[in-house]
């Protein structure tokens, strides 16, 4: 059958998987277009304030409310009388004892920001004037801020549990004591690991709106998890899951700060109903956003391998020390993710290590793009830099002894099966001249540092199951929409979905628009985290286009008198698969389920739960994601003996991401993570006096900026993931891994000093060489 | 107090009390919310405008003391439906991630080019300085500049 005419769709078709293509909202942000929570504005909308608690601990004696709920302007002020006291967190499923935090707290407070009240007026100033209107009576209670002080019995209690620890981690495998005896080295490392913040550009904000005669809650949010936030909303509001829509518009960053509902966006619909159902908009300013939305844990890093001399590494044993601050939001599987990774980089049968997630009257702590793999990363990766010193190998040489391979299984049943672990540390090496310069610039006061790592691609530890779903509905005219729960939050995940689900319903892109993160007309999704989009949300998507796809060859078939296993639909045709001839358009295939005789609307349909068992918290077992991605990075640095400032020249990172399907996209999160990664090296550390916050602001909490932006080479690996949507595995987060170890160290190799205790500031540095040199007389 | 304001080239005429700043003004009176603030306390570079082509924080500019001078903003680079050069550059480039901060960064690079249209990777730096990306780590952005540059070039 000859073709009549070709669609524009034909003359242009590209297979989009592999492709640069443009972010679907590229040209929406540059010309400001693109609509964020931000610039919500609607009429007779109210805006919201929160008010915080001023002391780090205390007793709630009273709260009166009436002269602020008389002035002028304001239109409703809630407390915690009127809610229904249910506390949220995030890791209710493995442990429910951690759900701690209430929208408003009733009793206590335990940090500095701590919500107790909100308002609802018709102007900022307004609102700013009735939170201090509000009479909080507290009694102040001593405070416990450092980690090792709170653990001590006798410290302040700031919530049941004993010594403030929250959870106990203790992950056991093997009999490293025993293993430990035959080793002929033996080293022990404590490192400390910063608190850091995700420090989005856009603060968090949300638009609540309780519609009080439908009961129906609407939230637009700047969520990285739309139906997260639903449960938490529809939880703690004792609504039922379709009462309560979350949508999530463009979102400006949010790097695991935004994962979670906070007491804002609660309040924001609770002051809303008081007000007669107005919308209520409640934007953080960049103080707040610092002080009292989730931080990176700080951490205790201590770590104590045995080693053969031919660099064997025998057994692992060590502790690690969260400091949690006042609640635990996704601290437990935070703390365990940074001891249990390991085992996807390096072979180990006998392991010891247990984790503390303690309590403490600072900021709450929670998940922070790596999830306890930047920390844990910094530490193990200094540590294992710092035994082939030891035992005078090559780093690399040491690392290619003890890292794991392709088709696995690790000690706690973690199943591996592509890795390329072993080609990105071979082609960083090569990329950038390792043998060449490894020890040989130390004249010039230059070095170069390796630090590997391995990530999940998504995560059995948010609840039962962890699904995506995707709808690819195909309208008349042949224009395509994909409909995912997946939360673009700038990565381009809106952009990759499409370009899978066009691949594989055999379309153009450009025929596809995306809706994404509406809890009420998209499919449920766990959310932006753990690098798990392009994966999981991706085989939805995939499998979304494949259901489209056959419900038109359905028809073809029926209308043709062929069998549906012959054919398929492949660059804009329906093709014989055999000899790849081509039946009619895709058009002409379309025309035809929209006919007189067919009228068969195309709704496809997609869900996917990846093949993974939730980890057993009391042994550490679990094969908790359905594909590991792997990681090498290299630091060439040059540093300035004289003022302690340390340049870094260059970075390789090679990536082991299956296969790109977006190349761009790929490359823009690997240079976006090494930015970050150099941020939480050399300055990004959040201070805290009795609790509070000393540097909330951009001024004192510097994160990177254009100058002193290092040269950055990206290598992809493709290791062409079986179970991946065309091989693609996730990434997005472990390119940060390992950089504050690589640079540190390089900066080893270049002066001979070993920094433990991040930021790697000038000081440090100089104090380091002072030492050095006084060892040396 | 009445102020007039020549945004885009266009002239609004405002009520205003005086204290207003021009990012209040644009995106709460008139409503044109391509410029974002992210501090609000001229740390970030995100509500960068261009007064009389000079790329200027508008979260510290009184809109009252913006009279007689001619703002731009990023709903005014493009030319009907053809982005601008700076614009289009960003886009190719794939400049953009989260977006947040792209409308201040384009500010700056176009006040940057105007001038000098093949600024070196230290000029280029030293201009975007006071604005801050979070997610994309700035090497692409540094290309869409380069490549805008060119263009620029070309064209005049």
């Amino acid at each position: 059958m000859a073709l009549k005419s070709k669609s524009k769709y034909e003359d242009e078709y590209v297979d989009p998987v592999g492709k640069s293509v443009p972010r679907i909202e590229g040209r929406g942000i540059v010309t400001g277009q693109l609509k964020y929570v931000f610039d919500v504005y609607f009429p007779n909308m109210l805006i919201g304030k929160m008010l915080r608690s001023p002391h780090a601990h205390a007793r709630i004696i009273s709260i009166d409310t009436s002269k602020a709920e008389a002035l002028p302007g304001v239109r409703s002020v809630v407390t915690y009388k009127d809610t229904h006291q249910i506390k949220f967190g995030s890791n209710e499923y493995f442990f429910p004892h951690t759900v701690d935090q209430m929208a408003l707290e009733a009793d206590k407070v335990r940090y500095i920001g701590d919500e107790v009240a909100a308002v609802a007026a018709v102007d900022e100033e307004t609102a700013d004037a009735a939170l201090r209107l509000i009479d909080v009576k507290y009694e102040v209670l001593p405070g416990v801020f450092e980690i090792e002080e709170a653990i001590k019995p006798g410290a302040p209690q700031i919530h049941e549990s004993l010594n403030n620890i929250a959870v106990i981690l203790p992950v056991n495998f093997g009999n490293p004591e025993r293993v430990m005896k035959e080793a002929d080295l033996v080293r022990e490392d404590k490192f400390w690991c910063p608190v850091a913040h995700p420090a989005p550009m856009e603060p968090h904000v949300c638009v609540g709106q309780w519609e009080t005669f439908t009961n129906k809650i609407t939230l637009w949010s700047s969520s990285q998890a739309p139906f997260k936030c639903r449960e938490a909303l529809a939880k703690t509001l004792k609504m039922d899951l379709n009462d309560v829509r979350v949508i999530k518009m463009a979102v400006g960053g949010g790097f695991g700060g935004k994962l979670e509902m906070l007491p804002m966006d609660f309040a924001s619909c609770l002051l809303s109903k008081k007000a007669g159902g107005l919308p209520v908009k409640i934007s953080l300013t960049r103080e707040e956003e610092f002080t009292t939305t989730r931080r990176k844990h700080g951490m205790i890093y201590k770590i104590k391998t045995g080693v053969k001399k031919d660099g064997t590494i025998l057994a692992i044993t060590g502790e690690v020390l969260a400091d949690g601050g006042a609640y635990c939001s996704y601290g437990p599987t935070v703390l365990a993710a940074a001891i249990m990774r390991i085992f996807m980089v390096y072979k180990i049968q006998h392991f010891r290590m247990s984790g503390y997630r303690v309590y403490t009257n600072n900021p709450i702590s929670g998940a922070m793009r790596g999830f306890g793999g930047v920390q844990s990363g910094f530490a193990i990766e200094s540590h294992m830099d710092l035994i082939a010193k030891d035992l005078g190998m090559d780093p690399i040489e040491f690392r290619l002894k003890n890292i794991t391979e392709p088709n696995m299984v690790t000690v706690n049943k973690m199943i591996l099966t592509t890795n390329g672990l072993r080609e990105c540390i071979e082609k960083a090496a090569k990329a950038s001249g390792w043998v060449e310069k490894r020890g040989k610039m130390k004249n010039i006061k230059r070095g170069i540092g390796i630090g590997i790592a391995a990530d999940v691609m998504g995560s059995k530890m948010y609840k039962s199951h962890e699904s995506a779903g995707a709808i690819v509905k195909v309208e008349e005219d042949g224009s395509v929409y994909l409909f995912t729960g997946a939360a673009d939050t700038g990565q381009g995940s809106n952009t990759a979905l499409s370009q899978i689900a066009a691949h594989e319903l055999g379309v153009s892109y450009s025929r596809i628009k995306c809706k994404a993160g509406d809890t009420e007309i998209t499919p449920f999704d766990t959310g932006s985290f753990a690098s798990r989009v392009t994966f999981i949300s991706g085989n939805a998507a995939l499998l979304g286009g494949r259901d489209a796809k056959l419900q038109i060859l359905e028809i073809v078939a029926q209308d043709n008198d062929l069998d549906i296993k012959d054919l398929d639909i492949r660059a804009e045709k329906v093709i014989f698969k055999k000899d790849g001839k081509a039946l009619m358009s895709f058009d002409k295939a379309l025309e035809l389920c929209y006919s007189f005789k067919y009228g068969k609307q195309i709704i496809g349909r997609g869900s996917y739960n990846p093949k993974t068992t939730p980890i057993d918290f009391r042994t550490g077992e679990g094969n908790v994601s359905g594909s590991y991605g792997f990681e090498a990075q290299i630091a060439e640095v040059e540093v300035d003996t004289d003022t302690g400032n340390v340049k870094v020249l260059e970075l390789w990172d090679a990536h082991d991401i299956g296969k790109a399907i977006n190349p761009q996209s790929v490359e823009s999160q690997i240079e976006g993570s090494l930015a970050m990664g150099i941020g939480y090296t050399f300055y990004e550390d959040l201070r805290f006096k009795n609790g509070r916050v000393l540097n909330a602001n951009f001024a004192g909490y510097r994160v990177p900026r254009s100058i002193g932006m290092p040269k950055m080479t990206t290598i992809m690996v493709e290791t062409d993931e079986l179970e991946g949507p065309f091989g693609a595995k996730g990434m997005g987060e472990a390119s940060l891994l390992p950089t504050a170890a690589a640079i540190a160290n390089a900066v080893e190799d270049a002066i001979g000093v070993r920094i433990k205790e991040l930021p790697i500031t000038a000081d440090k540095i100089i104090k380091a060489l002072k030492e050095k040199s006084a060892q040396k007389i | 107090m009445q102020v007039n304001l020549t945004i885009n080239k266009k002239l609004y005429t405002l009520e205003l009390k005086g204290h207003e700043t021009l990012m209040e003004v644009l995106r709460e009176h008139l409503s044109m919310t391509g410029t974002k603030t992210a501090c609000q306390e001229t740390e970030c570079g995100t509500c960068t405008v261009m007064i009389n082509g000079k790329a200027v924080l508008s979260c510290i500019t009184l809109a009252a003391n913006a009279q007689g001078d001619e703002i731009t903003t990023i709903e005014g680079l493009a030319n009907g439906d053809v982005l601008h050069p700076v614009q289009q550059a960003y886009v190719d480039c794939g400049s953009v991630q989260c977006g947040f901060c792209i409308p201040g960064m384009i500010m700056s690079s176009v006040a940057l080019l105007e001038k000098n249209p093949q600024p070196t990777q230290e000029e280029i730096e030293y201009a975007l300085d006071g604005n801050i990306c979070r997610c994309a780590g700035y090497p692409k952005i540094f290309e869409a500049v380069r490549e805008a540059g060119k263009k620029m070039k070309s064209e005049n």
